[in-house]
C-alpha cells in the first residue's frame, strides 16, 4: 500500500508540473501587455519599464519559467502587482470559499444521487425506476447556469428562503449562503451518481452474500441499505475524485452568478487582466487540488478494495 | 519537539458506516435561517462593479477605489450631488482662486486623522498633492494634477496651491476627484511612504471597518467626525461585476442601490420591485467607431466618409442598447463644456450619400476587419454596423477579442475598424487628451494627428473662460470628425435603482457619492 501511495503521488506531482508549465506558456502566448493593463493608460514609460523588469517580462519565456519555479521552491508565489499583497495570501484567502462550495455540491449530489440510485435499484424495471431514470437524465442535461438562475429567482427572489449573493459571515450564515450555489453545481452530478449507484447496486444485489442475507430472513430494507449500498457506493468515491476538476470549473460560474468570493472567480479576473502572479498561484493551487483529490480517490479505493492495488 | 502520530481508529467497515451516515446527514434540510436584508439596522448595502485595489490615492484605479476613498478621506472640495456638475466645500473652510495660478485655501479646524496622527493641517495638503506629482512616486494619476508646482504653507491650516500655468480642470478633476484626497503626512511617512490595501489614517465621516477581498468592504461611522453626521451607521460595498446578478440581489432585497443593465431599463420603468425607484442618468463614457488612418485600406478619405454616412446610429443603439441611450455628438458628454449640440454627420444613415462617396472614392470590393470587445453590447453593435455597411457594398468581418487582447491594440498595425469605448472624468480636457499626436501608438488607435487639435488640447485646459473653452473643444471634435476617422455613437447611460428607504446622492453621471447618501 505504501509503495502504491508513493507511486500514485509521484504521478500526481508530475501531472502538476506539466499542467502548471503548460499554463505558464499558454498565458504568455495570449496577446496583451500585462503591464499596460495593470498600470492603466496614464502610467509613465519609466514605471512601465520598471514593472516589466520586476515581473521579469523582459526576459525570455524559458528564463521566466526558471525564475517562477525557483521562487516556487522557496515557497514564494510572488506579489500581486495591483494591490501589492502576497499572492499566497490572496489565493489562500479565496480557497476556503471554493472548497466549501465544492464540498456542498458533493453533499448535494452524493445525497440525492445515492438516494435516487438506491431507490431505483431496489425497484428495478418498475415505473418508479423509469421515473428516477428520467429524473437522473434531466439533472445531467440541465445546464448548471440555468439551474442557478432558476433557483435564484425561485428561492431567493420569490420565496426569499435563501440569500442571493455573497458568502455570509459565521458558520450558519455561511452554510445558508452555500445552499443555492452548491445545489446549482451539484445537481448535474446527481444524475451521474444515481445511474452509477443503480448499476452498481444491481450488480451487488446479485452477489452471493446478498442472497445469503436474504436467506437468513434479514429485512429487505436492511439488505439494500446496509449490505448492498455500502459496497455499491464505492465507485462514487472515484467519480467524486475525478469530478473535482469539473466541480472546480463549475465553481467559476457559480461564484460569478452568486457574487461569491472564490478561487474560480479570482482566476477569471486575473486572466482577463493578465495578472500573471495571481493566475499562476491560482492555477497551481487548483491543479494541485485536482491531482491530489484524484490520487486520494485512487488511494481510498485501493484501501477499500485491495484488488485495486494489484490491478495497478 | 517530537510529534507522535496516533493511529485513527478508522477501518474500512467504520469508513463505510461513516460515509453512509454523512450522506444521510446531508439530506437534512439546512439553510432555512433568516437572511440579512438590506437597509436594516442602519446598514446601507450598495453594489460596486469591482473590488478595492488600493487605499492610496496616488495609486487608485478609479471609481471603485474612489467610492471608498471619498468616504474615509476628505478633500478640499467634493462633487455636489445633483444633475449638474458642481462642487461644494469639504475639508476647506475657504477656497478661492487668487489669480490664474494661485488658489488660496483654509482648512476646517475640526478634522483629525485616526490612529493618533493628529489634526489635518496644510502640511498634509502639501504632502498629499505634491507626492502625486513627484517623479519618485510614479503615480499613474499624476496627469490629473496637471501643472501643479507646489503648495505653499502659510499657516497651520492655511496655504496656497501654486500652478505652473493655468489649469481649468483643477476644479473639476484635480481637487474633487481622486488626487484631491488628503492623506496624513505623518502616517504615510511612518509607513515608509506606502499604503496598499489597509488605511494608515482616515479622516472622513466613515472609517473602513473591514475588507474581505472579492466579498465586501464595510464602512462604519467615524465617531470623531465633527461635520454633518452621515445618515447610515454602516455601509457595505459589495463587489458584483455582473449587472444581472446585482439586479437579482436588489429584487431579493439584499441590495439598496445598484446600477442596472440597459436591457432592464424598460422593465424597471414599468415598476421597480420592493417599492424602489429607477433613476436614469447620462454617462460620461463615449463609444465610437474608429478607423485607423495609417492602414493602407483606409487611406482614402472618401471611403472613410462613406463609412461614416452608412452607419445608422439609431439602429445600432436600438439593437445594442435597447434604445435606452441617445446618440452622441462627439467625445464630450452633455453637461460638460465643449459638448456639441449636433455632429457634422447626422446620426441617421444616408445610404445614397454614402454610396455616392464610395463611388467617388474609386474603391471597389472593400473588405474590412472590425475589432471589438467580447461583450454582447459591442458584438451586437458590430453586427448592426456590419449589416449597414453591407448595404453600400462594404464587407465587414467582425473580430471579437477578449479584454486583454483588445486593450493591447495600440501597436496593432493591422487594426482597421475598431468599436471602442473610453471612460472619462468630468472635464473635456480628459477626453481630448487621448487623441493627440503624442498618443499615437498608445491610446490614439486611429492614429489621428492634427496640429490644430493638439494646440486646442494644450491651450483650452489653461483657459478659465468657460464659453471660450467650450468653443475650442467643439472645434476639436469637428476636426476629429472631419478626418473621417470617427463615427460617434453614444455616451451610453447610467440607470440605477434604489430601495424605498434610501435617498441616493449621485454625481450627474449617476455614480455614487456614498458619504452623502440619506435615509428616506
Amino acid at each position: 500500500m505504501l509503495f502504491y501511495a508513493l507511486r500514485r503521488f509521484g504521478l500526481a506531482l508530475l501531472i502538476l508540473i506539466v499542467a502548471v508549465t503548460v499554463m505558464f506558456l499558454m498565458i504568455r502566448a495570449v496577446p496583451g501587455d500585462p503591464v499596460q493593463i495593470m498600470l492603466g493608460p496614464r502610467a509613465t514609460p519609466e514605471l512601465q519599464a520598471r514593472l516589466t523588469a520586476e515581473l521579469a517580462l523582459d526576459q525570455p519565456v524559458w528564463k521566466q519559467l526558471v525564475i517562477f519555479y525557483g521562487n516556487l521552491l522557496q515557497g514564494d508565489l510572488g506579489i500581486d502587482v495591483f494591490s501589492g499583497r502576497s499572492v499566497t495570501d490572496i489565493v489562500f484567502q479565496q480557497l476556503p470559499h471554493t472548497l466549501w462550495l465544492i464540498l456542498g455540491s458533493i453533499i448535494w449530489s452524493a445525497t440525492l444521487g445515492i438516494g435516487l440510485g438506491a431507490y431505483a435499484a431496489a425497484h428495478p424495471n418498475t415505473l418508479i425506476d423509469r421515473i428516477t431514470a428520467a429524473i437522473s437524465v434531466s439533472f445531467v442535461a440541465a445546464p448548471a447556469f440555468v439551474v442557478a438562475l432558476l433557483s435564484l429567482l425561485i428561492f431567493a427572489v420569490h420565496l426569499q428562503w435563501f440569500p442571493a449573493i455573497g458568502a455570509g459571515e459565521g458558520f450558519w450564515d455561511r452554510l445558508n449562503h452555500l445552499v443555492l450555489p452548491s445545489f446549482a453545481i451539484g445537481l448535474s452530478w446527481v444524475g451521474y451518481i444515481a445511474r452509477l449507484v443503480r448499476a452498481s447496486m444491481l450488480e451487488v444485489m446479485g452477489e452471493s452474500h446478498i442472497r445469503t442475507a436474504r436467506a437468513f430472513g434479514i429485512n429487505e430494507r436492511r439488505v439494500v441499505m446496509v449490505y448492498a449500498l455500502r459496497i455499491a457506493i464505492l465507485p462514487v468515491v472515484t467519480v467524486i475524485g475525478v469530478g473535482m476538476g469539473f466541480l472546480l470549473s463549475s465553481a467559476v460560474f457559480a461564484e460569478i452568478v452568486f457574487a461569491r468570493p472564490g478561487l474560480g472567480k479570482l482566476v477569471i479576473d486575473s486572466i482577463t487582466t493578465r495578472n500573471y502572479p495571481i493566475v499562476m498561484g491560482s492555477v497551481l493551487i487548483s491543479t494541485g487540488l485536482f491531482v491530489v483529490s484524484t490520487a486520494l480517490a485512487d488511494l481510498i479505493n485501493a484501501w477499500l478494495d485491495p484488488r485495486a492495488r494489484t490491478a495497478n | 519537539m517530537k510529534i507522535e502520530w496516533t493511529k485513527a481508529p478508522v477501518g474500512r467497515r467504520n469508513f463505510l458506516k461513516g460515509a453512509t451516515a454523512l450522506g444521510a446527514a446531508a439530506a437534512l434540510p439546512m439553510g432555512l435561517g433568516s437572511r440579512a436584508m438590506a437597509a436594516e439596522g442602519g446598514t446601507l448595502r450598495v453594489r460596486s462593479y469591482g473590488d478595492l485595489q488600493s487605499i492610496d490615492p496616488a495609486f487608485s484605479k478609479g471609481v471603485i477605489d474612489e467610492e471608498i476613498h471619498a468616504s474615509i478621506y476628505n478633500k478640499l472640495i467634493q462633487y455636489k450631488p445633483g444633475r449638474e456638475w458642481d462642487w461644494q466645500m469639504d475639508a476647506a473652510a475657504m477656497i478661492e482662486q487668487g489669480d490664474e495660478t494661485h488658489i488660496k485655501f483654509a482648512l476646517r479646524d475640526d478634522i483629525g486623522f485616526t490612529n493618533g496622527f493628529g489634526a489635518m493641517t496644510a502640511e498634509d495638503v502639501k504632502f498629499s498633492f505634491e507626492r502625486i506629482v513627484a517623479d519618485e512616486t510614479e503615480s499613474p494619476n499624476k496627469p490629473d494634477m496637471g501643472p501643479l508646482s507646489h503648495v505653499e504653507v502659510t499657516g497651520e491650516r492655511e496655504g496656497t496651491i501654486v500652478l505652473k500655468e493655468p489649469f481649468a480642470p483643477l476644479w473639476s478633476i484635480a481637487l474633487p476627484y481622486i488626487t484631491g484626497n488628503i492623506v496624513s503626512k505623518k502616517a504615510w511617512e511612518a509607513a515608509g511612504g506606502k499604503a496598499t490595501t489597509d488605511p494608515l489614517a482616515e479622516s472622513g465621516p466613515y472609517l473602513r471597518d473591514s475588507w474581505s477581498p472579492k466579498e465586501k468592504t464595510v464602512l462604519k461611522r467615524n465617531p470623531d467626525w465633527k461635520g454633518e453626521a452621515p445618515a447610515w451607521d454602516t455601509i457595505e460595498i459589495l463587489p458584483i461585476d455582473d449587472e444581472n446578478t446585482a439586479e437579482i440581489a436588489f429584487e431579493a432585497g439584499e441590495l439598496d442601490f445598484t446600477r442596472v443593465s440597459l436591457g432592464s431599463v424598460q422593465r424597471y420603468r414599468d415598476g421597480v420591485p420592493n417599492g424602489g425607484t429607477l433613476l436614469e442618468y447620462p454617462s460620461l463614457y463615449y463609444t465610437w467607431l474608429g478607423m485607423n488612418l495609417d492602414h493602407p485600406k483606409l487611406q482614402n478619405k472618401k471611403l472613410r466618409q462613406a463609412i461614416q454616412h452608412a452607419i445608422d446610429v439609431p439602429s445600432v443603439l436600438e439593437a445594442a442598447y435597447f434604445g435606452a441611450v441617445d446618440p452622441s455628438t462627439g467625445i464630450i458628454a452633455p453637461g460638460l463644456a465643449g459638448n456639441r449640440p449636433q455632429s457634422l454627420v447626422p446620426p441617421q444613415a444616408d445610404f445614397a450619400k454614402a454610396a455616392e462617396l464610395l463611388a467617388d472614392s474609386g474603391e471597389t470590393n472593400v473588405t474590412l476587419k472590425l475589432d471589438t470587445l467580447n461583450k454582447t453590447t459591442f458584438t451586437t453593435a458590430a453586427q448592426v454596423i456590419q449589416a449597414t455597411l453591407a448595404q453600400i457594398g462594404i464587407t465587414v468581418e467582425v473580430n471579437v477579442l477578449e479584454s486583454g487582447a483588445f486593450w493591447a491594440s495600440a501597436d496593432n498595425e493591422d487594426l482597421q475598424l475598431v468599436l471602442n469605448r473610453y471612460s472619462m472624468t468630468p472635464d473635456p480636457y480628459y477626453a481630448t487628451s487621448w487623441f493627440t499626436t503624442e498618443q499615437v501608438g498608445h491610446w490614439n488607435w486611429e492614429r489621428f494627428s492634427n496640429e490644430e487639435y493638439d494646440q486646442i488640447h494644450t491651450s483650452a485646459s489653461q483657459l478659465t473662460d468657460q464659453a471660450k473653452r467650450a468653443e475650442m473643444y467643439q472645434r476639436a471634435q469637428d476636426l476629429m470628425e472631419e478626418s473621417g476617422a470617427y463615427r460617434f455613437l453614444t455616451h451610453e447611460a447610467t440607470p440605477v435603482v434604489h430601495s424605498a428607504g434610501v435617498v441616493p446622492a449621485l454625481r450627474p453621471d449617476g455614480l455614487a457619492l456614498l458619504r452623502y447618501f440619506g435615509k428616506a
